[in-house]
Parts: C-alpha cells; structure tokens; sequence
C-alpha cells in the first residue's frame, strides 16, 4: 500500500470509528452533542518527559500492578490488546507490544488519552478516562510501561 | 416512662435479632465467600452482601436465592487472579423456605448513614433514553466493561463488570445513583474507572440503566 492510500485509509477508520459508540449502534441524530467534561484538562500539570539521560525509563512494580489492575481488562495481561472484553468492542483495544502505531504518538498524546479518554483524543470512545481514578504520576508511569512493552520512543 | 421502657425494650429486640440475622446467613454458609458484614474481613471470591437491603430489588433477590442465574460471565472481578477468566461454577441454590428467611435477613442490610436522597422522577421517554444511551456508550464508555441491551435488543458490550442487560429488574436506582457518586463507599478498591459526575449526568445514566431489562430483549 502507497502513503497515501495509508493515510485515507486511517483517516477513513478514524472517521467512522469516532462518531460512533463503543460497542454499537447508536442512532445518529443524536450524536453530534459535545462530549461532556469527563475529567479536567492536564492544562494545569503537563506531562514532563524523563530528561534523555535518564533513559531507559524505571518502571516500578507498582506501575505494573496497576496496568494489570485496570488496564489488562481490555489490553490484556500482555498488553497485547486481548483482554476479556476485546472481543465484545467495536474497536479492538490497543496492542501495547506493536510499535508501529505507537511509534508515531508522542508521549503527551499517550498520557492523554489515558487521563481523558479515547473520545477527548479523537479515538475510539471504548477507551474510558481515567483521571478521576489514577494520578498523573500514575498515568505518567503507565505510559513509561507502554515504551517498555512497545520496545518504542514517543514521536 | 413506660413509653421509655418498651422503647428501649424494642431496641434491644432489634439488636438481638440483628445478631440472630447474620447468623441465619452464617448458618447457610454464605460467609464462606460472601462479606454478609461489614466489619468481616475482605473477601475476594464474591462480591459483598453487606449492603444487600440498598442494592437488590425485592423480587429479583427472592427469585436469585432459589433459582441462581450468572451475572459475572467471567466470575467475580475482586478476586486477585481477575483478568485471567475463569469458568464460575453454578451458584448455591436454597430451597423456598430458606431462601425467604435468607432474604429477608438481605434485605435489612444497608450501610449507615444512608447517602443523599435522589428524587429520580418518571422514567426517561424514548428520546431521552436515546441520548442517555449515547451517555453510557459513548462518553463515559461504560459499555466496554458492561453488557447492556443494543438496537437489535440483544446483550451488548463486555464482561469485566457485571452484566447489567438486566439491572433495571435487579438493582435499586438510589443504590446505582450512590455507586456511580462515591464507589469506596462499598469497597475499598475495584477496578472501575471513577467518573465525577454531577447530579444530573448521574441520574441520566441511573434511569438509562433502569430500562435495561431483560422483557426487553429478543
Ligand atoms: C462458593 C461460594 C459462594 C457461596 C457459598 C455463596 N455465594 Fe453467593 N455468590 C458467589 C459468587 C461467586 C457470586 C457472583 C455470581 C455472579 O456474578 O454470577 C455470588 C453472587 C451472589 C448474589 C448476587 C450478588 C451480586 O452483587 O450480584 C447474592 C445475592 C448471593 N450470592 C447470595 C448468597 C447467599 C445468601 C448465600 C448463602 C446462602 C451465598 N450467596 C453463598 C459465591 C458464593
Ligand atoms: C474499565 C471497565 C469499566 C468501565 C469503563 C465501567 N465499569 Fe462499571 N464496573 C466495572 C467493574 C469491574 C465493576 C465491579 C466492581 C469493581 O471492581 O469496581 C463495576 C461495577 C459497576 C456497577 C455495579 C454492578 C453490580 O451489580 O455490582 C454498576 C452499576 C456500574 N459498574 C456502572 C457503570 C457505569 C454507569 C459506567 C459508565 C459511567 C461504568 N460502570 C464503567 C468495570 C467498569
């Protein structure tokens, strides 16, 4: 496949998935209200990157445990996108170990969408938000563990 | 005085019976994987009871003790093991007799003090509930732990959580309403998301999941 026809085929995905619900069918009209605030935006405490040298990043037990609290319901135990609710989603969760997408998310995007959801980012609404339930020191570690499981940098 | 005495009199009854209560549910050995008090220690195998009385319709407890249907397809998500899925055995079933003793003990169990109060209103017209599907769908992506009921009336979404395809025969709406508010309330730590939701998105996806029942699928 081009570039191109890469690109139109993502966009084509992007579109069609962000405009409807997470597992099915709900009807069109009315769909096109804002989203309500879910969480507070990171406006106020962004993302800070480990500085280079730091690097590779430590990523402690505790990050661990709390990716196979809550994140392994739908991205697996693995992180292989194969939780037990992959098969009931209409968007497959995100396979943490591939590194061809994630190779082209930046860090920030990462912590994002953890902290507000798939939706606030222009993804799949499955995603739920998870700044009501994690710190961003948390959400900040668990980005650090998807590089570790992707074996890939932030764009 | 008199007044007085048959007061306290009637408060020592209730205490008593209180203790000879959990010991009904004690005697059928649902403390055996159930916490039937909150004071027990924590218990990973089933959810807890000890808020039975708040959270289970009447009708749908009575007919659960003596005829069990699953409700977690992939068992019981405290249990430390959790994302790894199990096969759950069949629940213990009670014969009638028992089963109304035992919910009866059930339902005076509630967690003290009450939460707020929620006038909740009529229930949501079609259009309404269109919109609070999108809710629970969409914004909050409830439906990717859950099951409820899609467009083709049939169980939709995933099974981390309870099903919930049948909650508005199962759960009270002041319980969901009070769950949805301040989860640790229950249980120290689950692994559903907490969303701070006002009042009112609160209600819309209390009444949306009261339509849930399952007279309404195909
Ligand atoms: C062997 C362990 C075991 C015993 C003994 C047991 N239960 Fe359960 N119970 C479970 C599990 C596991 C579930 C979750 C089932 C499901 O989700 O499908 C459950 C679910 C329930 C529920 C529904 C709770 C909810 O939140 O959905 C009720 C009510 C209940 N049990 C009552 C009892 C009573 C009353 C007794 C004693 C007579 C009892 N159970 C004995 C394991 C047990
Ligand atoms: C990431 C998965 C996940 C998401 C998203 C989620 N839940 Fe849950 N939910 C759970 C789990 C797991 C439980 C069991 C208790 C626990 O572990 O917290 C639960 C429990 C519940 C219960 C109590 C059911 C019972 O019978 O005990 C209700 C009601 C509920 N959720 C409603 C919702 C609503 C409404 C939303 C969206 C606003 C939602 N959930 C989003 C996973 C989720």
């Amino acid at each position: 496949m081009t570039k191109t026809w890469q690109k139109i085929f993502g966009l084509s995905f992007l579109l069609l998935f962000t405009n409807t619900a997470c597992t099915s069918d709900t009807e069109e009209s009315a769909l096109n209200e804002p989203p309500p605030i879910v969480a507070e935006p990171p406006a106020a405490e962004p993302y800070v990157p480990a500085p280079e040298e730091a690097k590779p990043v430590q990523v402690t037990q505790k990050t661990r445990d709390t990716y196979q609290w809550y994140c392994s319901q739908c991205h697996g135990v693995e992180g292989k996108g194969d939780g037990m609710n992959a098969l009931h989603l209409a968007v497959p969760p995100r396979n943490h170990t591939k590194a061809d997408y994630l190779g082209t998310r930046t860090n920030q995007h990462l912590f994002d969408a953890i902290k507000l959801g798939g939706l606030a980012v222009g993804r799949a609404p499955c995603m739920p938000a998870w700044g009501n339930t994690l710190a961003d020191e948390e959400i900040t570690g668990l980005v650090n563990y998807i590089r570790e499981l992707c074996q890939c940098e932030g764009a | 005085m008199i007044l007085l005495r048959a007061l306290v009199a009637l408060a020592i009854l209730w205490t008593t019976n209180a203790h000879a209560d959990i010991n009904l549910l004690k005697e059928n050995k649902c403390d055996q994987c159930h916490r039937v008090s909150i004071s027990d220690d924590e218990k990973n195998e089933a959810p807890d009871l000890f808020y039975a009385g708040e959270k289970f319709q009447e009708s749908w407890l009575r007919e659960f003790l003596t005829n069990p249907n699953n409700i977690r397809p992939n068992g019981y998500s405290g249990r430390n093991d959790f994302p790894k899925a199990i096969e759950p055995k069949a629940h213990p079933a009670l014969n009638a007799k028992v089963a109304d003793a035992v919910a009866n003990v059930l339902l005076t169990l509630k967690l003290q003090p009450a939460g707020k109060s929620i006038e909740f209103g009529e229930p949501l017209t079609r259009g309404k509930k269109v919109r609070a599907k999108i809710l629970f769908e969409r914004n909050f992506s409830c439906s990717a732990c859950h099951k409820g009921i899609n467009l083709a009336r049939k169980p939709h979404g995933g099974v981390s959580g309870p099903s919930l395809f049948n909650a508005g025969n199962r759960l009270q709406q002041q319980w969901i309403f009070d769950w949805l508010k301040s989860p640790e309330k229950y249980r120290k730590k689950g692994r559903m998301p907490r969303f701070q939701l006002d009042d009112e998105t609160a209600i819309k996806l209390v009444k949306y999941i009261m339509t849930l029942k399952k007279e309404n699928m195909k």
